[in-house]
């Protein structure tokens, strides 16, 4: 069963549209990539079904659920068991490492907050940086410290948005191949924002090449590979 | 949906009252005079030729010392923020004092050194006077506005232009544009400042537009021809509002960045004695010389001078640090709440209005205040320090909203949305990740105020409440009766007062922005 679908979904901010009758179905435990040129709609698709965004028109499901209409949000963000890496990891710059992760189970009353938080350091091999504040760790760091935080909660779709953009490729690599390996643990659907179709080609089970607010080619790589759109071999060349 | 409900609260309650408070009596004088149709020579009479020329006057002086003020910050500005230089944080504290020191204390100071240096005062006793005292004291503002903007040109700018065009010209052609509405907007807040200011000309004994209205309404009770003419001061600087609008609204000295500048610096080995030389220059003038010589004139006298100061003096330092502390709070508060719906929730009517109260004349702000409080049923507020409370937030309200909505600005939205997305309350999200990433707005927006309200001398003077002992209004009401060395011993103490809480709020600021910088 589709665990994420988007019908019929237009969102403009302002005047400028963004989406234009986008419609897609992300499949459950998978990892989707969606990709395409600067200012195509990725981050509005993921920030539209995180409920940061209210659509124009159209309809958004979750597991059969319905959580967002044409304006309003029927379900609110924290509720939809969404994580979230932000594009500039929007990590607390006034908190430290261990706070930055324990804030969000600190507010569930979870009682066995250090361990988990420790838990998720360890797995990302930065349990020594528990201490330090976003200011004082490397680029790989931060998105290891935003990616454990947004996955503390165990949501069951985590959203990334370009999180790996400005990091080497040899770290990026080593870093896509762990959370992968997370979420074959953890079962959960993960929708990847990028706009290096490389990167794409090695990360999702499933492509969504984007153009102007409208999906050029969906599914898997090979199909989009053989995709007869123009502009999608053209974006695959470059 | 409970969301929006208090989002909505939180924005629409606050605009309302605050609305009431400040925004009501400056319609309410419009609509007086309007529907004043008793005395219509009195009406008319203020556009007359006498009223004309006044303003022709008052826009000229300020005009001068805009210009003059733009240019001088310009220099230093380029010196402090864009060379390397030994000594540059003490250059930019030092020379910053006189914009957080009381103007008419400035007026005071020239007024003895000159009469110290040859004997005789008497041509300061002019418009020269009034434009060298605000040029001293406004200059230091042009140079955080346009400082600041330096200091936020990328370094690659200027960079690409040296690759293909002299320095010289990069300056002109690349840098100069880029800072060509921080110069704007010094100009424009500076000939605000000098129109609004009323100490400095009525002490000097020049008539400008501003003391012309408070002559009429304190003096000469002529209250439909001041209610007129506060109306046509209004007008102007509507107009000059309207140009903020497109200029001020993103000011950058209203910043307090806790991030490191990308800005490029250059050396000039060979000119560094002559920079110093200049700085100095500035040094002595605006802020050694006027020390030195209230010093000298209040020590020409006796010490009794001072002890008889001290007496005059010591209820009001209290009182004044008391109630410009409250007002401080107050207007932090105000200015977080604004800041907070402007940026966030997108409500501007908060803006406006502060806008509005600050770059109103003193003057009218004053006269306002009192003919729409001075009812039997609003004396609580009339009657007592309430209304200088208000005075102050009307004045200096916009100055913590900005600096504070700018602080806001610099804070990712995706911060709160990642604490969103994991559930936690909105009004946790405001105390534990907005609040403390503002500490360093919040406290140059406390200390700024504090230092301006301590010193706020205009509209004080109209609204003070009888019984009310303030620093300000004590030196300068006095002044007409008392030997000269006595009004400069109590101008030394007020100076004295400013300095040493400037400086307390430099070391707490200091350490402050150590323990909160992120960058």
């Amino acid at each position: 069963m589709p665990e994420i679908i988007l019908e019929h979904i237009t969102h403009c901010y302002g005047d400028k549209e963004v989406l234009n009758d986008f419609t897609y179905s992300f499949e459950q435990g998978k990892t989707t990539c969606l990709i395409g040129p600067s200012g195509c709609g990725k981050t509005t698709v993921l920030r539209l079904i995180a409920g940061l965004e209210t659509p124009s028109s159209g309809v958004i499901k979750i597991d059969g659920v319905k959580v967002s209409e044409k304006g309003s949000i029927l379900i609110p963000p924290h509720q939809r068991q969404v994580g979230f890496v932000f594009q500039d990891l929007a990590l607390w710059p006034h908190f430290s490492v261990y706070k930055n992760i324990a804030f969000a189970l600190a507010d569930k009353k979870d009682t066995n907050i250090k361990n988990k938080v420790f838990e998720w350091l360890e797995l990302f091999g930065i349990s020594d940086k528990a201490k330090k504040y976003p200011h004082q760790l490397s680029g790989g760091q931060k998105q290891m410290v935003a990616i454990a935080r947004s996955l503390i909660l165990q949501p069951k779709i985590l959203l990334m948005d370009e999180p790996l953009a400005n990091i080497d490729t040899h770290l990026k690599e080593r870093l896509l191949l762990h959370l992968k390996d997370i979420q074959r643990q953890q079962q959960f659907t993960m929708l990847y924002v990028t706009h290096d179709h490389k990167e794409a080609m090695n990360t999702g089970d499933c492509l969504v090449v984007m153009n102007a607010g409208r999906i050029e080619a969906d599914g898997s790589k090979e199909e989009v590979s053989l995709s007869s759109s123009e502009f999608v071999k053209s974006f695959l060349k470059s | 949906m409970g969301r929006a409900i208090v989002r909505h609260i939180i924005s629409k309650v606050p605009s309302l009252l605050l609305f009431l408070l400040l925004g009501l009596p400056m319609i309410a004088l419009l609509l007086q005079w309007l529907v004043n149709g008793d005395d219509k020579s009195a009406l008319l009479s203020f556009i007359g030729r006498e009223t004309l020329f006044l303003i022709g006057k008052s826009l000229l002086i300020s005009g001068i010392v805009a210009l003059l003020a733009t240019f001088m910050g310009t220099v230093c500005g380029f010196i402090l923020y864009k060379m390397r230089l030994a000594f540059t944080g003490f250059y930019k504290m030092a020379l910053l004092l006189p914009l957080l020191i009381s103007p008419y204390i400035f007026a005071v100071a020239w007024k003895d050194g000159l009469f110290w240096l040859f004997g005789n005062n008497a041509a300061f006793y002019s418009d020269s006077g009034v434009i060298l005292v605000h040029t001293l004291v406004f200059f230091p503002l042009a140079m955080l506005i346009i400082g600041s903007a330096l200091s936020r040109i990328d370094a690659s700018y200027e960079e690409a232009g040296l690759m293909v065009i002299p320095f010289g010209k990069m300056l002109l052609k690349i840098v100069l544009p880029l800072i060509r509405s921080a110069i704007t907007i010094s100009f424009l807040l500076i000939l605000i400042f000098s129109l609004s200011d009323f100490s400095v000309p009525a002490f000097f004994g020049v008539r400008t537009f501003t003391t012309e209205i408070f002559t009429q309404f304190s003096a000469l009770y002529n209250f439909p021809l001041a209610i007129g003419q506060s109306i046509l001061l209004l007008v102007i600087c509507l107009l000059l509002m309207l140009a903020e609008a497109r200029y001020l609204s993103d000011a950058p000295f209203f910043s307090v960045s806790v991030r490191g500048s990308m800005s490029k610096k250059y050396a000039f080995q060979k000119r560094q004695a002559l920079f110093h030389a200049l700085l100095w220059l500035l040094l002595i003038m605006a802020l050694v010389l006027p020390v030195f010589m209230l010093g000298t004139q209040s020590l020409t006298g006796s010490i009794l001078f001072f002890r008889e100061a001290w007496i005059l003096m010591g209820p009001a330092v209290l009182q004044s640090i008391k109630l410009a502390l409250c007002g401080t709070l107050l207007i932090t508060s105000v200015g977080l709440w604004s800041a907070y719906v402007k940026v966030r929730l997108n409500n501007w009517l908060p803006n406006v209005l502060l806008l509005l109260t600050f770059i109103v004349p003193s003057t009218v702000l004053g006269i306002a205040l009192i003919r729409y409080y001075n009812l039997p049923v609003l004396n609580f507020i009339y009657g007592t320090a309430l209304i200088l409370l208000l005075a102050y937030l009307g004045k200096f309200g916009f100055i913590a909203n900005r600096i504070i909505g700018n602080g806001m600005r610099q804070i990712p939205v995706s911060l709160e949305e990642a604490a969103l997305i994991m559930g936690i309350p909105s009004w946790k999200i405001f105390v534990r990740i907005n609040l403390p990433l503002l500490i360093p707005s919040l406290f140059a927006a406390f200390v700024l105020s504090f230092i301006l309200s301590m010193g706020e001398l205009g509209v004080t003077m109209l609204v003070y409440p009888p019984g009310t002992e303030l620093m300000p209004v004590k030196t300068f009401t006095i002044s007409a009766n008392v030997p000269e060395a006595l009004t400069s011993s109590m101008t030394l103490i007020n100076l004295t007062v400013a300095l040493v809480l400037i400086t307390l709020f430099f070391l707490a600021g200091k350490w402050l922005f150590k323990k909160f910088q992120y960058a």
